[in-house]
């Protein structure tokens, strides 16, 4: 009942003009940077973030996420009319999409992808307003030997999914932290790895570090080869038949539950998302062999599960203060610049802030499915700029959001240097997102670790005095160690 | 290849020892817990551990990957280090000769360089890119993009 109560309270705030328009600002720019190819949601989060500078910290978040998940929305468009996906979540609905588009159905099947996003999303939504309450209760209640425990479950599930490399993704994990390291100690207050320069004291910054990694480094993939126009497959009707609305009932269900569950899940990402959705819906369907020939039930499932995947990985962020994914760690970057910490004390401290961006999904939402389904026609029009004109407006506008974090060209340098490091570690098949998320975790998890150390007097024993994180310390041993059992009884590289 | 995937994974070890030396000399301990050194050194020698456990599984026949051409040609190689040859330069000069002519350069530099952009078109885009960009960040959104230090051209408004 508090849950319903505390979400009208933020229907009046997400409902205001002002936050209206960041809504709508953040799902139309979500949906271009999910249509153009070449700039994924990680960096345009980053990229996006000095825009808020100005804004109140409500208002700045409710555009960000709203870009995030409009980034979902927007990379199904490219997947359908183009066989390119704009992100990589939309990437398996290419397969059935790209084949009714080739049909004269991509109409219907951008109409169901939409559809069934709004509904992922909304529901995965309504999960987040349940869970809150129980949620934020139970993480009240955690001191540093708790929190310490839960980074580290959430850590290791990242590098336990990380699958073949899991040896590269921990080797990531720890770059992450030691980035982290740069600037003041949190503890002491002295400087660390500082050499001296004053641009250092204050860290890296994690807006020009993702921004080189996930953007720079995309366009100086792209930039491999010679630029080259795309051309989209023709629109037709976007009204689906009876029979497609009819397939794509169960389809959505399922991706909505797949998506919702998975999103809670750190490390987890929306490709894999949308990725299970798809072998479940060919699973269960009557005629597995019409999969690959374009089914709208290989649409309808995955990309209602991306969404409802988008929206699910805000709940362990709001919650728990622990972000799921990569481009929820820079949202979670972007509440700590706007002076909010995401967690059980932002219900707790700024309730209006925490409840009007939640009540925002539903109006993002909403925006979003009338931007999709009337408007596609202006989305495949965007297609028509040519990638050789568009890698330089990209380029422009990672210069001005690095430069303008903390108006230093340092920044911009900062940016330069790991988009090549980015390109680098892409080209070496090295998993990216675990450097996101300890950059940003890595701080809370020092501080975490080293005040439970101070309580202890140096013993590690603290962490076995508490059930909580105990359990959740074996649990992330656990997944740490089970893959070395799977390697040792293979006897072959899962460790390359 | 595999000579690649070395040098990275020697890479790594040698990144690791800097991280663990420079840890050294920082306090590892002090009398209310750990110290600023006590993180990092652990975590370089995590890297070192697991970056000479890598090395040791590539340069093993078993570990080995797939033979593929891992860097492009030359004429890609060449894009790639004007791109970010162009981001230093913006770097570099940004502040001394300001961010509109700057941005208007490299914009001007990419899109008619490499993207093989019509002169028309390059004009427009670079002149939004710089002053449009310079005006909206500084006038509308509150975050001012650098000025020119150099008088004649601070004199111009750039």
């Amino acid at each position: 009942m508090d849950a319903i109560q505390n979400l009208f309270m933020g229907f009046t705030v997400a409902l205001t003009p002002q936050n209206l328009l960041f809504a709508f600002l953040g799902s139309v720019l979500g949906t271009l940077i999910g249509v153009l190819p070449g700039i994924g949601p990680v960096a345009g989060v980053a990229m996006l973030i000095p825009l808020t500078f100005q804004m109140t910290p409500t208002g700045a978040i409710i555009m960000l996420t709203a870009l995030f998940y409009g980034t979902q929305y927007g990379g199904t468009i490219t997947s359908v009319l183009l066989n390119v996906p704009g992100e990589a979540a939309s990437a398996i609905t290419c397969i059935e999409g790209y084949e009714m588009a080739k049909q004269g159905r991509g109409g219907a099947a951008l109409a169901i992808a939409a559809i069934g996003s709004f509904i992922g999303g909304t529901i995965a939504t309504i999960a987040l307003v349940l869970a809150a309450g129980p949620l934020t209760r139970w993480a009240l209640e955690f001191g540093p030997v708790e929190f310490f425990a839960l980074i580290m479950l959430g850590l290791s599930l990242l590098m336990g999914l990380a699958g073949k490399s899991m040896i590269k993704a921990l080797m990531m994990g720890i770059l992450g932290m030691l980035l982290a390291m740069v600037g003041m100690d949190p503890v002491r207050g002295l400087p660390r790895f500082t050499f001296g320069r004053m641009e250092l004291m204050d860290g890296i910054g994690f807006v020009p570090v993702i921004m080189g990694l996930f953007g720079l480094a995309e366009v100086l993939e792209n930039a491999e080869k010679q630029f080259a126009q795309v051309f989209a497959a023709k629109m037709s009707s976007i009204i689906p038949s009876r029979k497609e609305i009819r397939d794509s009932v169960g389809p959505i269900l399922r991706g909505t539950v797949i998506g919702t569950l998975l999103g809670l899940v750190p490390g987890m990402t929306g490709s894999a998302s949308s990725f299970l959705s798809y072998i479940a819906e060919r699973k269960v369907s009557k005629y597995p062999e019409r999969f690959g020939t374009g089914v709208i039930e290989g649409v309808a499932g995955p990309e209602t599960a991306n969404n409802a995947h988008a929206n699910g990985a805000l709940i362990p962020l709001f919650t728990l203060g622990i972000p799921a994914s990569p481009t929820v760690a820079v949202i979670m970057g972007a509440f700590m610049m706007h002076g909010l910490i995401p967690g059980p004390f932002l219900f707790k401290e700024h309730p209006d802030v925490a409840w009007g961006v939640i009540a925002s999904f539903y109006v993002g939402n909403v925006i979003l499915l009338i931007l999709n389904l009337p408007l596609v026609g202006i989305w495949v029009k965007i297609l028509k700029i040519p990638y050789g004109l568009l890698f330089g407006v990209i380029l422009a506008f990672m210069v001005v959001g690095a430069y303008s974090v903390s108006n230093s060209a340092f920044d911009v340098l900062v940016m330069t240097l790991f988009g090549l490091i980015g390109y680098l570690l892409r080209k070496l098949d090295f998993p990216l997102a675990p450097i996101v998320l300890t950059l940003i975790l890595g701080p809370m998890m020092e501080r975490s670790l080293r005040q439970s150390l101070d309580m202890s007097q140096g013993s590690l024993g603290i962490f076995l005095q508490s059930p909580i994180a105990l359990v959740l310390l074996a649990l992330a041993a656990l997944i740490l160690i089970a893959p070395a059992f799977k390697l040792f009884r293979r006897g072959k590289g899962i460790l390359n | 290849m595999q000579r690649i995937y070395q040098a990275a994974a020697l890479g790594f070890i040698g990144l690791s020892a800097f991280v663990v030396w420079e840890s050294w000399n920082l306090e590892y301990y002090t009398t209310l817990g750990p110290g600023p050194g006590f993180f990092p050194l652990w975590l370089g020698v995590a890297m070192g551990g697991l970056s000479l456990v890598w090395l040791v599984r590539i340069s093993g026949r078993s570990g080995m990957p797939k033979d593929v051409a891992l860097f492009p040609q030359r004429a890609g190689i060449v894009r790639i280090l004007s791109i970010l040859a162009a981001l230093v330069v913006m770097a570099g000069l940004m502040n001394l000769l300001g961010f509109q002519l700057m941005m208007f350069l490299f914009l001007v530099f990419l899109l008619m360089g490499l993207g093989r952009q019509a002169f028309w078109v390059t004009l427009v885009v670079a002149l939004l890119g710089s002053v449009g960009l310079f005006h909206l960040f500084g006038g509308y959104l509150d975050v001012p993009l650098p000025v020119a230090t150099v008088k004649l051209l601070a004199n111009l408004g750039l």
